[in-house]
């Protein structure tokens, strides 16, 4: 191919997909850096074509329809508010990538979307397209392990940074793991290792637990590790109602929960099904005789169901928008979001606007955009501030390590703002929670 | 209608390929999207062979690509096969095995009932894949870690890599998927799915044994798809899930049908277009999730306005400019009737040879049909001789067209046995008696209606040909043996020999009636029997289609029920008269006339009008 | 687990979803036996149903008025659908039906994204319907009932309109022969329109009164339609008893099997479909020869 083309290329590419990042931004003057480095290195990827020119191209695939579709458009959000904070050299970014003035490495960056139907299948074609057509130098987007997994492996094949979204499977940093991938969230080992201490303390030993799983490795891992940590302290499961991904009626499955004698009952359903699961389970009057916890909780769940059914209930999650009070970056990052979007932002986001703040750390400290520097200035496990305090990524399996934050639903009297739906109760740190990098089979692939 | 040859076709088809991979890019399209067009094409010469040319219309083609795509990838990444290319071809078989499965139990219907099953069976596909088989498919995680091909030639490695280097891998499939295909289409087994497509009751009633040809294009469908889910996962080397959900197979047939069916290419065309749409309403102009509705509009639309897609509207748009030529009205005439034309001779009918059998060519028993409490036919005993031209006339209700069903096997009898050239041929299929050399021209004309003159003619001919059931997929239609002869003495017979190459749609009424007599003569059957064959026509076409009665009944035995008394009494040798479901008598015509009782019941009427 | 208990909740249970889906299933034989036409924009028409259930709900806040106008709503739409589009159809082989068909419900379903968006809509059930219902053996949500009660209802509606009406002379007519109906002298087109209607305003009625307890998403459609087909198929294309009898099989099965293993659920239904067609393919209450 001819490398003189190619920065012309890019930009038409970026151009014909209406891309544009808000505020102007120069970036000629930080040029060198970059471009000396790629002096050493045969061409890997889209490196150096990605970043000859004076922008970098993010893929960005996430659910705009189907079921996971809110969340998808949630995490969104965080993402483009993380871009417009990046080129415009926000003091948001730069207390997270201190070396950030204005873009990464001084170039602007673009990206595209592009609608994943929360399949696999089309995630992959999106970012193939995006990876030849606009030389991304980085993937993201994911509201489930499935696109993620998928994701990671593309990743790994055409040596591009693939920064996980939402996941919450063990698999992705786990026995599916990969030298190019990483993942920012927690995951359903370690939200039921958080959780379920907590669950004793609140709920007492040996109680009997009832199950409403969703029909996806995701769910079977999630339920697993619920069913082994609350099995230590005597729980016993009197029933595991397996339900297909988007299904409608859950009343037979609550029926056999209704009829089972249990005590609690965990939901580990996500997205509309997790909604649906709920309130069904509301109307089948199941929720006044059984405490219900949700270990991974799942954006918007409150606004949807409301908060009358949601009192009480216990769940883990990644971030809740009270944290400001705890954490300053959190309240620098809830205002500004708050200020572009019009509400306080859910754990998707903040998960998106962390993805991208942590890997433009990541490549400013490499002073390059080869990915193999890139990775192993990510490996360097560096103690980075974030909006959850301080965090990390581990070398061995690329997962950050970070605080499991418990809340509990607020009873509507006690609610002081419309947003004001969650109690946080915990925060548990994430060095205790996180299984060591290898008990889930995690074997990273090689540079290059 | 001239055919394009095939030679040129492939060529183009190679030289369209190999351009693709260097005008493609200046369009905007990347490698990827490429690729994929060329597996939705793969995906979608199977479809079209199905529902293009067989008119099957399935909505569950992705339960074969998923299981060709999920065997090939099992096979690939637990390391049981080491050659991509063997373990694609194990995929395309197991989908094939699995089509065939489904395939029997689809195929059970017809219409909008095979459409709901083939539904209903992919949905089941897809529930088992995502959990009781998750352990072998990944559930929703799919199977990471598909390799790609190696290719050896002598000292030279090829590694199919990623972008262009796989489009060389995956064109170079599609190629030999479209060779394949155009030679299926142009074998006799094509003609026949065609005729299946147009009327399926008739192909079955020339002989041919519709069900299997039916299974048969089931399972190619099949085979396509499982080679197609094969590369997808190859192509991404990582085997998705959702290549099972009703999502792919709802795509695959709005891609063909946008791109336009019966054109083997079209599902290519519609995979183009979508995909660029898809990408380009999403990016080129940010419509983000507007994208599919703006698609599905587009594809109401073509459905209402141009159903044959962009290929077939393509095609009108050409043949439209070509017919406003003058010198198209050059018409020809269909050539008059005449008597003891030459090659009478040759076309008898094939059962010549077989042991003589004394007795009766056609014996009925006691032939009783009830429908309900009503009986239609009541103990009717019926026998014509070898040779006999015989009437059977009654008035209206005297159940005579339910009579003549159940002698062709259409519709079987309550009680009683029909015996042909003294075999009992009750509860036969049609398709069964004619093999054996009984078979009808129907009341109301049964063509192929958007086939030519000589097309029909060969169809017909084909079953007597080729028996029932044969697979000769690559066999060329010009190459089956004795065909062409036997379809010019058929149009020579019936004098349609210069409208030969039109289609049965432009024919008059008096040319597509001929036409229906010449199918069934065409099967060389050596029993005919003639449902009203003078129906509808004007006193010039009724006399010449007499004349042609007389001219084909040489070396046969007929049979013919019509209300047209003249005709009958002129031409047949016996008359049978039915009267409210029985026997009412039976003889020469001069004794007909002269029977009291068919007076008193029928003729008396008829008299008195004349 | 099967305990006894267990047993009758879940045989409840699968009466009152099976009710629901027979209702949406008759509303798809009604139109595939007078129009012959397979609709498979049914599905999208449930979903166009609860939208509009809870469009009028969001204006008026009152379930009954919901109800009405959404049923109103959906038989104009069913309607109009008829006449701009499947009319053309008629003359058109089954296999365009179908493709047309599947477009309109595409069409159908992104409209109401592009309108409504991804994010759920809730109708919440009319207040004297809240709460629950013990049975005495099980308890029961109390709406759920009132959807058991209300679909039985819509079906004893339909069934004197079928049976005991004029148009339901020329719609059973239609189904026996369609060739029949030209010859009584009826504007046959302007029947077509209302059974399409009709038909339609089965599936939507359904869509509201399940409202409050699916909630809404613009995709809620798409399971029910494979579910309504497997119920014609069961029993029997253009049967109105058929679809009733079907129905309640295709719930009991559902609710029965998720004793067992919820994950056989689906499969088991597929599978008695299965052998249905091979014991007796016209379906169970089906006119051997259509079809």
């Amino acid at each position: 191919m001819n490398r003189l083309t190619q920065p012309a290329a890019t930009r038409r590419a970026v151009l014909k997909a209406g891309v544009a990042a808000g505020g102007g931004l120069l970036a000629a003057a930080t040029l060198p850096a970059a471009a000396r480095a790629a002096e050493d290195h045969p061409p890997i990827g889209t490196w150096p074509a990605g970043s000859e020119g004076d922008s970098v191209f993010i893929g960005i695939s996430v659910p705009r329809t189907g079921t996971y579709a809110i969340q998808g458009e949630d995490e969104l959000k965080g993402y483009l508010l993380a871009i417009e904070h990046i080129n415009a050299g926000d003091p948001l970014i730069r207390a997270i990538s201190p070396k950030t003035k204005q873009g990464v490495l001084g170039k602007k960056v673009t990206y595209g979307v592009a609608d994943s139907e929360a399949k696999p299948n089309t995630a992959v074609e999106a970012q193939s397209r995006f990876i030849s057509q606009n030389k991304a130098v980085l993937m993201t987007g994911s509201t489930s392990s499935a696109v993620a997994v998928a994701l990671n492996k593309l990743a790994e094949r055409e040596k591009v940074l693939y920064v996980a979204g939402i996941s919450g499977s063990n698999d992705t940093t786990g026995k599916d793991c990969v030298r190019y991938g990483f993942r920012q969230c927690f995951y359903g080992q370690t939200a039921a290792a958080a959780l379920a201490p907590k669950l004793v303390q609140e709920m007492g030993k040996n109680r009997k637990a009832a199950y409403l799983t969703p029909d996806y490795t995701y769910g079977h891992t999630v339920q697993k590790s619920m069913e082994e940590y609350l099995g230590k302290s005597g729980w016993t499961t009197v029933t595991n109602q397996v339900a297909p991904l988007g299904a409608r009626d859950y009343s037979s499955y609550l029926l056999n929960v209704a009829n089972s004698g249990a005590e609690v009952l965990l939901n580990i359903n996500w997205g509309h099904d997790c909604v649906l699961s709920i309130q069904q389970a509301k109307q089948f009057g199941i929720l006044d005789k059984q405490k219900l916890v949700v270990p991974y909780q799942v954006p918007f769940i409150s606004k949807e169901v409301g908060p009358e059914v949601m009192q009480g209930v216990l769940a883990a999650t990644d971030f809740w928008w009270t944290l400001q009070d705890k954490y300053p970056l959190a309240k620098m990052f809830v205002e500004s979001f708050e200020k572009k979007y019009g509400y306080k932002p859910e754990w998707g986001a903040n998960n998106g606007y962390m993805e991208f703040a942590l890997w433009a750390d990541a490549v400013e400290r490499a002073g390059t955009f080869y990915p193999p520097a890139v990775i192993k200035s990510y490996e360097e496990g560096k103690k980075t501030q974030s909006t959850v305090g301080e965090v990390y990524f581990r070398a061995a399996d690329h997962q950050l390590v970070r605080p499991v934050i418990l809340v509990r639903g607020k009873k509507p009297s006690d609610m002081k703002a419309p947003d004001d739906y969650w109690e946080v109760i915990d925060i548990v740190p994430g060095e205790g929670v996180m299984q060591a990098p290898d008990a889930f089979g995690c074997k990273l692939g090689s540079y290059t | 209608m001239r055919q394009t040859p095939l030679w040129l076709i492939v060529a183009l088809t190679a030289a369209g390929l190999v351009a693709a991979r260097f005008v493609l890019p200046h369009l905007g399209f990347a490698p990827d999207t490429v690729n994929h067009i060329l597996i939705w094409g793969l995906l979608g010469i199977g479809f079209d062979l199905l529902f293009g040319y067989t008119g099957l219309l399935s909505f569950g083609q992705a339960a074969f690509y998923g299981t060709g795509g999920f065997v090939t990838a099992y096979l690939l990444t637990r390391n049981i096969m080491v050659s991509v290319i063997g373990a694609l071809f194990v995929g395309m078989l197991a989908a094939a095995v699995v089509g065939a499965l489904v395939g029997v139990v689809a195929l059970r219907r017809t219409g909008i009932y095979f459409a709901m099953i083939t539904v209903a069976i992919a949905e089941m596909f897809f529930f088992l894949e995502n959990s009781p088989l998750s352990a072998y498919t990944g559930g929703e995680n799919g199977l990471p870690g598909v390799p790609s091909p190696s290719f050896e030639l002598g000292p030279l490695i090829w590694h199919v890599g990623t972008g262009w280097s796989m489009y060389w891998f995956l064109a170079a499939c599609y190629f030999i998927g479209i060779v394949i295909a155009l030679r299926i289409v142009r074998s006799p087994v094509g003609a026949i799915l065609t005729a299946i497509r147009d009327n399926p009751e008739r192909a079955l009633a020339v002989g041919h044994g519709v069900w299997r040809y039916k299974l048969a294009a089931f399972v190619i469908a099949a085979a396509y798809a499982g080679i197609a889910g094969g590369l997808l996962g190859v192509l991404q080397g990582y085997m998705p899930p959702e290549a099972f959900t009703f999502d792919t197979s709802g795509q695959l047939v709005m891609q063909t049908v946008i791109g336009g069916g019966a054109t083997l290419f079209g599902p290519l065309l519609g995979a183009t277009v979508w995909l660029y749409l898809r990408d380009f309403l999403q990016q080129g102009l940010g419509l983000g999730t507007t994208w599919k509705l703006v698609l599905g509009l587009v594809f109401v639309l073509l459905v209402c306005f141009l159903r044959r897609g962009l290929i077939g509207g393509l095609r009108d748009l050409v043949a439209m400019t070509r017919r406003r030529k003058p010198h198209e009205e050059a018409a020809e005439e269909s050539a008059p009737i005449v008597a003891d034309p030459p090659v009478l001779a040759s076309i008898a009918h094939r059962h010549r040879d077989e042991p003589a059998f004394s007795g009766p060519v056609l014996e009925a028993r006691g032939l009783t049909k009830r429908y309900g409490g009503l009986f239609a036919n009541r103990d009717i005993d019926f026998a014509v001789a070898d040779g006999e031209l015989r009437g059977i006339i009654g008035p209206n209700g005297a159940g005579k067209s339910t009579f003549f069903k159940m002698l062709t096997c259409e519709v079987h009898p309550t009680a009683g046995q029909i015996l042909f050239h003294g075999r009992d041929i009750t509860g036969m299929g049609v398709a069964q008696v004619c093999q054996l050399g009984l078979t009808k021209s129907y009341q109301v004309n049964q063509l192929f209606t958007r086939q030519t003159v000589w097309q029909n003619v060969m169809i017909a001919a084909l079953a007597e040909r080729r028996g029932p059931f044969r697979l000769d997929l690559l066999r060329r239609i010009d190459r089956v043996p004795g065909l062409e002869t036997q379809v010019e003495q058929t149009l020579a017979l019936v004098g349609l020999s210069a409208r030969a190459q039109v289609p049965v749609s432009d024919l008059a009424y008096g040319e597509k009636r001929r036409l229906e007599i010449a199918l069934a003569l065409a099967a060389s059957p050596s029993l005919l029997l003639l449902d009203e064959p003078l129906a509808g026509m004007s006193p010039r076409e009724r006399a010449e289609t007499v004349q042609l009665l007389k001219n084909i009944r040489r070396g046969r035995t007929m049979i013919v029920v019509d209300h047209d008394m003249d005709a009958i009494f002129e031409l047949a040798e016996r008359i049978t008269v039915l009267h409210e479901g029985r026997l009412l008598a039976e003889g020469t015509p001069a004794e007909i006339q002269r029977n009291s009782f068919v007076q008193d019941a029928y003729l008396g009427g008829v008299a008195a009008a004349e | 687990m099967i305990t006894w208990p267990n047993f009758v909740s879940q045989l409840v249970n699968g009466l009152a979803a099976g009710t629901l889906l027979a209702l949406i299933s008759a509303g798809l034989t009604i139109i595939y036996g007078t129009l012959g036409v397979l609709n498979l924009a049914h599905g999208a028409m449930f979903m166009l149903g609860g939208y509009a259930g809870f469009v009028a709900f969001q204006a008026t806040g009152s379930f009954a008025l919901a109800v009405l106008a959404g049923s109103l709503f959906m038989l104009v739409a069913g309607a109009v659908i008829e006449l701009v589009v499947i009319r053309r159809f008629y003359s058109r082989p089954p296999e365009d039906q179908i493709l047309v068909t599947f477009g309109i419900g595409i069409v159908l379903v992104e409209v109401v994204r592009f309108i409504f968006g991804s994010l759920t809509a809730t109708v919440p059930p009319p207040a004297w319907a809240a709460g629950i219902t013990s049975l005495g053996f099980m308890i029961y949500p109390t709406y759920r009932l009132v959807v058991l009660g209300i679909a039985a209802v819509a079906l004893a509606v339909l069934y004197v309109v079928l049976y005991r009406t004029r148009i339901g002379l020329i719609v059973r007519a239609g189904i026996e022969d369609s060739g029949m109906v030209g010859l009584l002298g009826i504007n046959v087109y302007r029947v077509f329109m209302l059974v399409f209607g009709i038909g339609a305003m089965a599936a939507g009625f359904a869509g509201i009164i399940n409202a409050p307890v699916v909630s809404l998403t613009p995709n809620v459609g798409d399971s029910i339609l494979v579910q309504t087909f497997v119920v014609v198929v069961i029993g029997g294309v253009g049967s109105f008893p058929g679809a009733i009898l079907g129905g309640i099989i295709a719930g009991e099965i559902l609710s029965l099997t998720s004793m067992v293993n919820p994950a056989y659920s689906d499969v088991m239904l597929f599978a008695v479909m299965t052998l249905v067609l091979f014991l007796r393919p016209q379906g169970l209450l089906g006119l051997a020869g259509r079809a």
